[in-house]
C-alpha cells in the first residue's frame, strides 16, 4: 500500500517537476562554473538532513496554526450552537478544512523543490550558489575577495547533523539580522545552507583564501614588489647546499692534516 | 529552436563592447511588470519607459559604465576588478523571455547592487565575461609562476650564489696545491 502511495507521489512530483521546467524554465542542469587549467568544478547540494529539517519544523508549523484554526472553528461552532445556529457552524467546516489543507500541501511541495533547486558549485578560484524556483538567485563569490567565512548552526541543525556556511566579501549587504529572513539572497554574501561538513569547507576556502596575495579591494598587483620580493627557491637552496659541503670538505680535510 | 539559437551565439565570440543598449525584450519585461500592478499601471509603466529608452551600456577594456534618465540622469562606472560578487537574478517573466538581471556588489556600504544590468541577452557570457575579469583571474597567476620559474637562470641571487661556489672551489683547490 505504501509502495503504491510512494510510487504515486514520485509520479506526480515528476510531472511537476517536467512542468516546472518546461512552462516555468527552471533549469534542470546544475550551474557550472568555467575553469581554468587542472581546476574542477565539483556541485553538491544541501545534505538530505538539511530535507529533514525544513520538513520538521514544517510540521511543527502546521500542527501550531492547524490546532489554532480549527480550535477556532471549534469555538465558533459551539458559539453559534448556543444560539441554536448549528447548521452555520457545519457548513463553515468545509471552507476552513481547505483553508487549513491547502496552504500545507502547498508548504510542502515548496520544501522539496526548494531542496532540489539548491545547489552549490565550488572550484580553486571561486563560488557559485543557485537557489530559488520562481526567481533563480545565482551568487558568484570568487574567494580572492572574501573577507570573513562564518558556519552556525542551532540546536535542530546539529541534531540533523547539517550547518550554515556563510562567505561574506567587504561591503555591508543588510543588517545580519534580516539575512535569515530575506530569502538568504543578500548582497555580499553567499550562504551554503544545509551541508553536513561545513567545517571542512570552511578550512577549504580558508586555505584558498591564504593562497592569495594581494590585500587591497582590486588593486593592481604591485609589479616592483613582486620583482623585488626576495625568495628562496629550490635553486638557491642547491646552491647553498654546494657551498656547505665544499666547506665541510675543506674543513675536514684540514682536520686530518 | 532556442537551443539551436543559444550554440550559435556561444559559437560566435561574446564582444561585451558591442552591448550599447539592453534588448527590446526588456520593454516587454517592463511592460508586463507595469500591467501586474493593475492600477499602478501608468505611474510604473512611464518611468520605466523612459528608462528603457534612455539606458545605455558602454564596456570598455577596465570597466562598465551604464546611464539612463531624462530628468534626472544617471551614471554608474565601475571596474571590473573592484567587483566582489555577481548574482544573476530570473525570475518567470524574464526567463520565459530569455532574459536576466545582472547585479554587480563592489564593496561600498549601500546595501543594494551598486550595478544592476537589465535586459541582456545572454546573461550567462556576460557573467562569464565579468568573472574573467574579476580579481583572481588563475590565468595571471599561472604566467607570473611561469615568468618567475623562466628568470630562474638571470636571478641575481642565484648567480651571486654561483660566483661565491665558484670562488671557493677555487680557493681550495689554490690551497691545496700551495701548501
Amino acid at each position: 500500500m505504501s509502495a503504491h502511495t510512494d510510487k504515486a507521489t514520485q509520479w506526480i512530483y515528476h510531472g511537476l517537476w517536467s512542468v516546472l521546467v518546461q512552462w516555468f524554465r527552471v533549469p534542470d542542469k546544475p550551474p557550472t562554473l568555467p575553469t581554468v587549467g587542472d581546476d574542477v568544478a565539483e556541485s553538491f547540494r544541501p545534505a538530505e538532513g538539511f530535507l529533514r529539517y525544513m520538513k520538521f519544523r514544517f510540521w511543527i508549523a502546521l500542527l501550531i496554526i492547524d490546532i489554532a484554526i480549527m480550535g477556532g472553528w471549534l469555538i465558533g461552532t459551539i458559539a453559534l450552537w448556543r444560539n441554536d445556529l448549528l447548521w452555520v457552524g457545519l457548513l463553515l467546516l468545509p471552507p476552513v478544512l481547505i483553508i487549513a489543507i491547502v496552504p500545507d500541501i502547498i508548504a510542502f511541495v515548496a520544501i522539496h523543490l526548494r531542496y532540489d533547486t539548491t545547489w552549490y558549485v565550488m572550484t580553486g578560484r571561486s563560488l557559485r550558489i543557485r537557489r530559488g524556483v520562481w526567481t533563480i538567485q545565482e551568487t558568484t563569490i570568487s574567494f580572492e575577495n572574501v573577507q570573513n567565512v562564518k558556519v552556525h548552526s542551532g540546536p535542530l541543525q546539529r541534531y540533523y547533523g547539517i550547518a550554515n556556511l556563510e562567505v561574506e566579501t567587504a561591503g555591508s549587504g543588510g543588517s545580519a539580522g534580516s539575512s535569515q529572513q530575506k530569502g538568504m539572497s543578500n548582497a555580499n554574501r553567499g550562504i551554503i545552507e544545509g551541508v553536513t561538513n561545513a567545517l571542512e569547507l570552511r578550512d577549504k576556502i580558508l586555505a584558498r583564501l591564504r593562497q592569495s596575495q594581494s590585500a587591497g579591494l582590486g588593486d593592481e598587483p604591485d609589479e616592483e614588489l613582486q620583482k623585488n620580493r626576495i625568495g628562496w627557491t629550490p635553486a638557491h637552496l642547491q646552491m647553498l647546499g654546494k657551498i656547505r659541503q665544499t666547506l665541510a670538505h675543506w674543513r675536514a680535510e684540514a682536520a686530518s692534516q | 529552436m532556442d537551443q539551436t539559437q543559444d550554440v550559435q551565439t556561444e559559437d560566435s565570440a561574446f564582444d561585451p563592447a558591442s552591448i550599447t543598449r539592453p534588448d527590446p525584450a526588456l520593454l516587454n519585461y517592463y511592460t508586463i511588470v507595469a500591467i501586474c500592478t493593475l492600477v499602478g499601471f501608468p505611474f510604473v509603466f512611464l518611468p520605466l519607459y523612459f528608462k528603457y529608452h534612455t539606458l545605455k551600456y558602454k564596456f570598455d577594456d577596465k570597466g562598465v559604465s551604464m546611464s539612463w534618465g531624462i530628468l534626472f540622469r544617471k551614471e554608474i562606472y565601475l571596474t571590473y576588478r573592484r567587483i566582489q560578487d555577481i548574482h544573476v537574478t530570473r525570475n518567470f517573466i524574464q526567463r520565459w523571455l530569455g532574459l536576466a538581471q545582472v547585479s554587480v556588489q563592489t564593496a561600498s556600504g549601500s546595501a543594494g547592487a551598486e550595478m544592476t544590468i537589465e535586459g541582456i541577452r545572454n546573461p550567462e557570457l556576460l557573467r562569464n565575461f565579468l568573472y574573467q575579469q574579476m580579481r583572481g583571474v588563475k590565468e595571471s597567476v599561472d604566467e607570473e609562476g611561469e615568468a618567475d620559474a623562466g628568470e630562474g637562470n638571470s636571478d641575481e641571487a642565484l648567480k651571486l650564489l654561483r660566483e661565491i661556489h665558484g670562488e671557493l672551489c677555487a680557493l681550495r683547490q689554490s690551497w691545496e696545491t700551495s701548501p
